[in-house]
């Protein structure tokens, strides 16, 4: 019960994971804290039923070409909106992106209506399988899969290639980066539509067990951004580390504290702020 | 045929129309008595407009929007046209009262509708007497709206026309005493109205059938995106029956999630009293399974009348939509208004508010009249079965359970409700 528990929970972070992986991608590499990270999320659950439904029904095509899709606007908000804020204040790179929150909500209200859809588990992953005694639904052990599989991608894309090391380089010193003749500016499009794209397979897993609405992204967004700050800002080691802890929290939190489950996860982000402010795995700011 | 002989034109023209009124297609547009009141009425509704709830919002405003054509189209109230402006309430209390502040100080509402959640309808309840108008709630269903502000504190400007919490833990209690199970468990909402239903509904049932056992609980917060370490937990706890009160997208998705759990295989009957909402219907679709209990504030194919097939047909005609609850229940609420202002032949409050007490209405939903003592609408909302019927796009209720209204709503002095 209590592993089943846990393993249960972590499902439920890899949803969040792979939000918070691209918003951490993002934020390392461009300074960018990008709130339209969750509209992202909901793009790649509409997006992903959309061509699931001109595919007659077919899942995996939908989830192939869903998040691709989202990179794309991912490229057109980099390219078309986000360059052009990059030297300004924080401040308004925040307001353009929560701008973007209330369009694409807006957007996807006039396109897909407010009614909330949800298309049936593909049959493969409608099973179940028994784990510790109690039944896991074989979409969940999927989920884990995938979310595994990104985090295992992500260490050796970023540690193993030569993408990687630019992406790295530039995090740790953008200045210094520049002068050895990285183009920080189509590195940051690049970075920005991968950031994208993993929001999008996270809103495209989402639908065959979550309602797709309007909104959703707003649900997601706060949750991400506790597991950035909870893992170090710019970290995506600290981002998975966080999304697990936040996971692991909801679940057992439930079981042992239901009253207090609600505050749970703020209470210990506040917490490891005040004991260690850059979280988990964050670098000091120079 | 020596009168017909003597046929004009003009006397033709005169039986054609009074054969159309008796034909029922322009009986009330001849009816509408002349009030000289001011043009236009207005009035005010608030509901859910963004957000993952947005849904719910655009079936109020369909409603809303639709028995407003048809009234000004009959001749408006009294003569008077009627205009209906909407805010977002966004379920927030500050935002609600905000609106209702909004609509009678600034923009000169008559009347205000509306309000999804129930913490707002108290909210705004409570400013009702210094704003000096009429509101009539279309869905929040916290009983301490209609037991506590009318009939406790009485403020009497404050009305109901959608059914109360007593739908959710009452009537399912009623319904649930016949299934062959004895352990009961909840994956409800973290707030007022999960909290409350779920307590009538221990209440009543316990009442009705003793060796009931309540197993298990897990109430999820607002928004909640994942219900799978929920459905873990209370499953673990070995239920043989599950009740909800989930609404909108979260039953959805708790739905879906307690199917991929085998939730459905692993017990014996899921009771959802929001599950017949209109939204869950289109949202779950093939997915929803059979079998599962569901109910809602109204439910499109009850009762079998002229009056809700025609409501049925306008409102598909003007949307190409299914009308959800709040559709009929914000359409009911223009109604209501009218033939209350007609029946008081002012728009005086406290003539209105007199009006209102007891008037009888009949709406899609069925006959109903406004409680006095709480202001509150009786009208019965039927329980039924999910069955899948290739004749609508959607699932819809079979095996319908009718407990008339008068047997399952609490009663003044309205007793604490013990759990």
């Amino acid at each position: 019960m209590l592993l089943f528990q846990g393993l249960v929970g972590l499902t439920e972070a890899m949803y969040l994971w792979l939000v918070a992986a691209g918003l951490s991608l993002i934020f390392g590499v461009m300074r960018v804290l990008n709130f339209a990270h969750g509209s992202l999320y909901m793009l790649g659950a509409y997006f992903s039923y959309a061509v699931l439904r001109a595919a007659g029904g077919n899942f995996w095509i939908a989830l192939l070409v869903g998040p691709l899709l989202v990179a794309a606007v991912g490229w057109l908000l980099e390219f078309g909106f986000l360059r052009r804020v990059y030297r300004i204040d924080e401040a308004f790179q925040l307001l353009l992106t929560f701008s973007f929150v209330l369009i694409f909500d807006d957007l996807v209200k006039l396109v897909f209506g407010p009614v909330y859809q949800s298309p049936p588990t593909p049959k493969e992953l409608s099973g179940a399988v028994f784990v510790a005694g109690s039944i896991l639904p074989a979409y969940h052990l999927f989920i884990l899969g995938v979310g595994a599989a990104v985090g295992v991608g992500l260490w050796l894309l970023l540690e193993r290639t030569r993408f990687g090391l630019i992406v790295r380089a530039t995090a740790a010193d953008r200045e210094m980066a520049r002068a050895l003749g990285v183009r920080s500016s189509r590195l940051f499009t690049w970075v920005f539509i991968f950031g994208a794209w993993l929001a999008g397979l996270g809103g495209a897993l989402s639908i065959p067990v979550r309602a797709i609405s309007p909104g959703m992204g707003e649900l997601i967004i706060i949750e991400a951004f506790v597991v950035v700050v909870l893992g170090g800002l710019g970290s995506l080691r600290g981002a998975f580390l966080g999304a697990v802890v936040i996971g692991l929290l909801h679940a057992y939190g439930l079981l042992y504290l239901p009253v207090f489950e609600l505050a749970l996860a703020y209470v210990v982000m506040a917490a490891v702020l005040i004991v260690r402010p850059r979280g988990f795995f964050g670098v000091r700011e120079a | 045929m020596s009168t017909r002989s003597r046929t004009t034109r003009r006397g033709f023209l005169k039986a054609s129309a009074f054969a159309l009124a008796g034909l029922g297609i322009a009986p009330r547009a001849l009816a509408a008595p002349k009030l000289n009141l001011k043009k236009p009425i207005k009035i005010g509704c608030q509901t859910i407009l963004s957000g993952p709830l947005g849904g719910y919002g655009e079936f109020m405003r369909k409603g809303a929007l639709l028995a407003m054509e048809e009234i000004n189209a009959q001749g408006g109230i009294g003569g008077s046209p009627i205009e209906v402006n909407f805010r977002d309430e966004e379920l927030k209390v500050d935002v609600g009262v905000k609106n209702a502040r909004y609509f009678v100080d600034d923009w000169g509402a008559d009347f205000l509708i509306g309000i999804d959640s129930s913490a707002v309808a108290l909210a705004v309840g409570e400013i009702m007497p210094s704003l000096n108008r009429i509101l009539i709630v279309t869905h929040g269903a916290t009983e301490k709206y209609n037991e506590d502000l009318v009939y406790k504190k009485k403020i009497r400007q404050c009305f109901r026309i959608s059914v109360p919490v007593y739908q959710d833990g009452i009537a399912s209690a009623m319904v649930a005493k016949d299934f062959p199970v004895k352990k009961w468990a909840t994956i409800s909402p973290d707030y007022e109205y999960g909290k409350t239903s779920w307590k009538m509904f221990r209440s009543t049932l316990k009442a009705l059938k003793p060796d009931v056992e309540f197993v298990g609980e897990s109430f999820a917060k607002f928004g909640t995106v994942d219900f799978s370490s929920h459905i873990s937990k209370v499953m673990a706890a070995g239920p043989e029956a599950i009740f909800s009160t989930e609404w909108g997208g979260e039953a959805v998705t708790m739905i879906k999630q307690a199917k991929l759990f085998k939730v459905f295989d692993q017990t014996k009957a899921f009771m959802s009293p929001m599950g017949a909402a209109m939204d869950v219907l289109q949202g779950l679709g093939p997915d929803y399974p059979d079998g599962a209990w569901a109910s809602g504030r109204y439910y499109f194919l009850y009762p079998e009348s002229a009056e809700n097939r025609r409501f049925v047909e306008a409102f598909r005609k003007k949307w190409n939509s299914y009308p959800s609850y709040v559709s009929e229940t914000s359409y009911a609420a223009l109604y209501a208004i009218k033939k209350a202002v007609e029946k008081a032949k002012t728009l005086d409050i406290d003539h209105v508010i007199e009006a209102l007490e007891g008037l009888e209405v009949s709406r899609p939903a069925g006959p109903c009249v406004i409680r006095k003592e709480d202001h509150q609408a009786v009208y019965t909302v039927p329980w039924g079965r999910i069955r899948h019927d290739p004749k609508y796009p959607m699932p819809i209720l079979g095996d319908l359970r009718v407990i008339p209204a008068d047997q399952y709503y609490r009663k003044p002095p309205f007793p604490p409700v013990e759990a």
